[in-house]
């Protein structure tokens, strides 16, 4: 037998020169950064006006590691877009094609398939996570912010990622339309950011708000933002990824039986 | 060798195989004949593992394909109706990928290319982008990543279709050259294709199989009489009504002057011939050439699906 990393590996391997190769995997990666250069221009310059304001009024002087949660949080926002346009072709394009069945004629378990697109998805999006310490490397060279809080917060960031792919990729499996692997994602991503704020309205309080809040993905962002790295928040990252690739492995092999 | 034994499969109501089996041999062609929606595709891709079946079971070198699928896959080439294509990337990156994917050693991936290559003629294409190529060449290029293993089974679903005729009749050399090395079922609904390449012949229609065998034996079992060709010095009419007082004959046709058509019944005796040619040479026709009129595959195949 295989080792299983190969194969999985293999398939990695191709996704990523295949997303290269393409400019919408270019297109993505600048998008990115533009954004969040656009973001980082703008939040510098609201918080030099704030740092030279506050004192006159009386106020706090803000702090560079403030700047670079919002920032961070913005982050957050832009992933909604960036997430799903990664993930959508991860398996829709090929159904569409017809390439799945070569992954399925090959000597190989649907969850070497499941972990080689996921591998490929956290790759590209990992470079992309990469690319953006421009913005806190600035801020270092230039400034004197808490590296641990900017660590802390770019760990929560991949973890967030980790979990926002798996999920993407679920749902590219389900369809060969990648549009709607596309809106789908972009709709499951925006509502676990802000079922937080929903979860007491949805709920009426109680257990239920509790557990819709613990489902939230911001919820657990947020204390990595703070720099508060705990076991319970790296286990629902961990939790959600692991739920959502097993899922995907089941749809993978349900396919053979439709 | 592959034994198909019992399979059924239905997509809701619609019943797409009924209850199939078959068999074939070490190192044989077989051609799986049938229109269009008669369940060559399904057959093929429940035997390679695309799909499941609702009933039966697919076995190859004895390993089920449901029960220990990834030891039948490894003895497996599938070249699908639509090539699995990456169109983004390049020919040799494209075999070596799924060279890969099918576990040939590292070592050998570079051996086994340029075996394929030089087979298939690729080597001339071999930087190219997939997605530029013909549609002959990137035919071959999928069939390429269906040798590239040397898998002891091939399954081709319909190779030849959208190419044109010089290329058809590359694959078809190619496929039959293949003979003996690899056990091949090969799909198409071009009769002629099924005729030249392969040993055995499945006509399937409807989702069940209704007839197998070699061409000859097929031809045996529909013969319910057989039609001659009988060509005289001249006078064919006047022979016509005589050869009509022999009983075993159907009646005979004067196609012209020196042509006549009669077929014999399935009941008629082994002299039946020698009657025919005795009236022929005593009446002073001429007898110049007595030929059984053969069935072509087109004849055959319209026969048992209609």
């Amino acid at each position: 037998m295989r080792p299983s990393f190969s194969v999985t590996w293999t398939i990695a391997r191709r996704d990523l020169a295949a997303f290269f190769a393409s400019p919408k995997g270019m297109a993505i990666f600048f998008f990115f950064l533009i954004l969040m250069g656009v973001f980082f221009n703008s939040f510098m310059h609201t918080f030099f006006e704030m740092q030279q304001r506050a004192p006159a009024m009386g106020g706090q002087v803000p702090t560079l590691e403030q700047m670079l949660t919002a920032l961070f949080h913005n982050l957050h926002f832009i992933l909604i877009l960036i997430v799903p346009a990664i993930t959508m072709a991860s398996f829709s394009e090929e159904i569409k094609n017809h390439s799945i069945r070569l992954l399925h004629t090959a000597p190989i378990r649907p969850l070497h398939i499941v972990l080689g697109k996921y591998l490929a998805a956290l790759l590209m999006m990992t470079l992309i996570l990469v690319a953006s310490s421009i913005f806190p490397l600035f801020t270092i060279k230039y400034g004197n912010p808490d590296v641990g809080v900017i660590l802390s917060a770019y760990l929560g960031l991949f973890l967030l990622i980790s979990s926002q792919l798996a999920l993407g990729i679920c749902i590219s499996s389900m369809t060969k339309n990648q549009f709607l692997a596309f809106l789908f994602t972009m709709l499951a991503l925006f509502m676990l950011l802000i079922l937080n704020w929903l979860a007491p309205n949805l709920s009426g309080g109680g257990l239920l708000e509790d557990v819709l809040k613990y489902l939230a993905s911001m919820q657990h962002l947020e204390n990595l933002m703070k720099g508060m790295i705990t076991v319970k928040d790296i286990f629902y990252f961990v939790c959600f990824a692991s739920f959502f690739l097993f899922f995907t492995n089941v749809v993978l092999d349900s396919q053979r039986w439709r | 060798m592959i034994e198909i034994d019992r399979l059924s499969k239905s997509y809701g109501s619609a019943q797409v195989l009924d209850d199939i089996s078959f068999k074939v041999a070490e190192g044989q062609i077989v051609g799986f004949l049938g229109a269009n929606g008669a369940g060559k595709t399904t057959t093929m891709d429940i035997l390679c593992g695309c799909i499941g079946a609702d009933r039966g079971s697919a076995r190859i070198f004895g390993c089920d394909i449901t029960d220990d699928p990834l030891e039948a896959k490894s003895m497996l080439g599938y070249l699908p109706d639509v090539p699995p294509l990456h169109t983004e990337m390049r020919v040799v990156d494209y075999v070596a990928f799924t060279a890969r994917l099918r576990g040939v050693p590292k070592a050998r991936i570079q051996g086994r290319m340029n075996e394929v290559f030089t087979k298939l003629e690729l080597h001339e294409v071999g930087g190219r982008v997939i997605g530029n190529l013909s549609k002959g060449y990137r035919q071959r290029v999928a069939l390429a990543q269906a040798l590239v293993h040397d898998p002891k089974v091939l399954v081709l679903d319909e190779p030849t279709e959208g190419l044109d005729p010089n290329q058809i009749v590359h694959i078809r050399e190619l496929i039959k050259s293949l003979a003996g090395q690899h056990t091949i079922i090969l799909s198409s609904h071009i009769l002629s294709e099924v005729e030249q390449v392969c040993e055995k012949i499945i006509i399937i229609d409807k989702g069940k199989i209704v007839e197998q065998g070699t061409y000859g034996e097929i031809l045996e079992r529909l013969d319910t009489e057989r039609v001659y060709i009988l060509r005289v010095g001249g006078n064919a009419a006047r022979l016509a009504t005589e050869l009509a007082t022999l009983p075993a004959l159907t009646p005979p046709r004067a196609a012209s002057a020196e042509t006549i058509e009669f077929a014999l019944r399935k009941d008629a005796p082994a002299d039946t011939i020698d009657k025919v040619a005795m009236l022929v040479i005593d009446g002073g026709y001429g007898l110049r050439t007595l030929n059984v009129k053969t069935k072509s595959l087109e004849d055959v195949f319209f026969q048992v699906t209609h």
